[in-house]
């Protein structure tokens, strides 16, 4: 059996969902066709001043109304197609869908005349769509078959077997009994045909190959991106090993395992502790943001967020009676539906968020929390009343070790890829992030920032 | 007093968890491989094992893990980690891994005797 696929499609998942998305197209373009026809039998009577017999009027009405029906069927059809080899499938549907097209049109020229209708020339665009989608050898076939029966048409009708059926008005003289003028038609018309075939699939063939080539280069470029996250984990691992043994040493002296120490040391060897927690941040950031890259599959849990929240706040507690912070959650969610993603992952986000908002919000701040949602997402924002963020810095603040200069000359610690982290999550959970500064509970000299995102509910 | 094994290739973590254990009075046995680990605890049946994830070889510790609890040795285990729980990959406790409880590197002291006695005292509730 000949095979439907045509030979350069070779990366089948994407082959056929771009078939699949044509012969929506296709559908669509339909109904486009069946305006066209009315709008031809309209205005070539009203405006043209041409007309039909009743048997032609009848026969157009009769294919237009015929069009319609079968494209609703094909679009209810379309619905239950499945790739499965083997058995019916969106290329199936295609051929289905053209040959229905052609013999539609086919019996529309005959209706307007055959050789002497200005509709034969929709035989070429339909040759085009085919190229598109089916093999060479199919749609060459196809174009073949056309030309047989279009020939066979043309000459029965010129030696007289079946009656001409043409639109009276449109020419001075029939010309369909003129072998000439018939001989010269037909050749462009064959010609017309197969060169449009011939160059429709060849274009098709090489954006298809550029298409592929695109694709491998792609796939490589994520090659070397995990090849570099690897590395990254590799070598941050090699320099994490040491410093947690020079940390551990530092404990042990520091808590007096060994005996007492002058005061002088004791300061400068807790400072060499806080210097290595630092650097031991970093790289917990750092291994973070490599090992979310690495991550193929995020868990599938069913999450509910405010239960998140309630938790991450608790754990906060200390910290906001500490600084006399106000912090307030509002859940005004009306659906109060789950998400599906991975608790651990956005524990990690919104205990970022919350603990970003914690530090940056200073001695008797504000914080707030709210929840909203509609029927397909939910929406976060945690905004505060701290020092802000930089209307020109904005746009940064979500980029791998960025730190606003607002934060960088004071001692607010950080290692400037924690907002970093908290995007890749909310993406990778199909949300969105957003920051705003001034946020809505900026207070004189106390600018604040918001973040809002938003995830997707289950549906 | 309890005699506690602490399996690690880096002998500067052996020697710093020893250090903090020993003060408490914990008697302490060390390896540095997963052979040597292995071999002592047949030979002194402590009563904690701890134990880094990655010796020679990454999982090393879990292999090591799993052996010991194949041939029916119960001993509560502390497995060391460095990147576990800090990159957002927790490792099942009693999943996938036969071990009590996780700790990541570097753990301080305060925190290192807090899980020892914590299983310590499981040990013996049982």
């Amino acid at each position: 059996m000949i095979s439907l696929v045509p030979s350069w499609a070779n990366r089948y998942a994407d082959y056929w969902d771009t078939i699949k998305e044509r012969n929506l197209w296709l559908i669509k373009l339909r109904y486009g066709a069946v305006v066209m026809l009315t709008g031809f039998l309209i205005s070539s009577k009203l405006i043209l001043h041409l007309s039909f017999n009743k048997t032609q009027f009848a026969a157009l009405i009769l294919i237009n109304l015929i069009i319609l029906i079968y494209n609703l069927l094909l679009y209810r059809l379309s619905k239950f197609i499945k790739t499965i080899p083997g058995h019916f499938n969106p290329l199936h549907f295609s051929l289905l869908q053209m040959i229905l097209d052609l013999t539609a049109l086919g019996l529309i020229v005959y209706y307007t005349g055959s050789i002497e209708t200005p509709l034969i020339m929709f035989f070429v665009f339909h040759m085009i769509i085919g190229s598109l989608i089916l093999p060479g050898t199919v749609i060459y076939s196809i174009a073949g078959i056309i030309v047989f029966i279009i020939n066979i048409l043309i000459f029965s009708e010129y030696f007289l077997i079946i009656p001409h059926q043409p639109i009276s008005g449109l020419l001075p003289n029939p010309l369909y009994t003129n072998i000439k003028f018939i001989a010269a038609y037909d050749v462009a018309f064959i010609f017309v045909m197969f060169v449009s075939v011939f160059l429709a699939n060849k274009i098709a063939n090489q954006l298809y190959k550029i298409e592929q080539q695109l694709i491998e280069s792609l796939d490589k470029l994520n090659e070397a991106e995990t090849e570099k996250q690897k590395y990254i984990i590799g070598i941050v691992h090699e320099i994490k090993t040491p410093l947690a043994a020079v940390h551990s040493y530092l404990d042990i002296v520091l808590k007096k395992f060994l005996g007492q120490l002058n005061s002088k040391v004791e300061e400068r060897l807790n400072r060499a502790r806080i210097r290595s927690s630092e650097a031991i941040d970093m790289i917990n950031d750092v291994l973070k943001v490599s090992k979310l890259r690495l991550l193929d599959e995020i868990a599938n849990d069913e999450v509910e967020l405010s239960e998140v929240i309630v938790k991450i706040v608790k754990k906060q507690t200390i910290n906001l009676r500490a600084k006399h912070i106000m912090l307030n959650f509002f859940d005004g969610r009306t659906f109060k539906k789950k998400i599906k993603g991975d608790k651990f992952l956005l524990e990690i986000a919104f205990s970022n968020l919350i603990g970003n908002a914690v530090k940056y919000v200073g001695t008797n701040g504000l914080i707030e929390l709210d929840l909203v949602d509609n029927e397909n997402e939910i929406e976060i924002e945690f905004a505060d009343s701290g020092i802000g963020i930089p209307a020109e810095e904005l746009d940064k603040i979500f980029m791998d070790f960025f730190r606003a200069s607002n934060i960088k000359d004071r001692s607010y610690e950080g290692t400037g890829l924690g907002l970093s982290i908290v995007k890749q999550i909310i993406e990778r959970h199909k949300g969105n992030i957003f920051v705003e500064s001034p946020s809505k509970l900026a207070l004189p000299g106390r600018p604040g920032a918001s973040f809002k995102l938003k995830l997707p509910y289950i549906n | 007093m309890s005699i506690i094994a602490i399996i690690d290739d880096d002998p500067d973590i052996l020697d710093a968890s020893g250090l903090v254990l020993s003060a408490k009075g914990h008697q302490i046995i060390t390896a540095t491989n997963p052979d040597d680990g292995y071999k002592i605890v047949k030979e002194n049946s402590p009563d904690l094992i701890i134990l880094d994830v990655m010796m020679n070889e990454p999982d090393d510790g879990f292999f090591l893990a799993q052996k010991f609890r194949r041939e029916k040795i119960t001993t509560p285990i502390i497995m060391y980690t460095s990147i576990s729980k800090a990159s957002g990959m927790d490792y099942g406790v009693n999943e996938l891994v036969p071990v009590d409880e996780f700790v990541e590197k570097p753990i301080s002291p305060e925190q290192l005797i807090e899980k020892v006695d914590k299983l310590l005292h499981k040990k013996e509730a049982k």
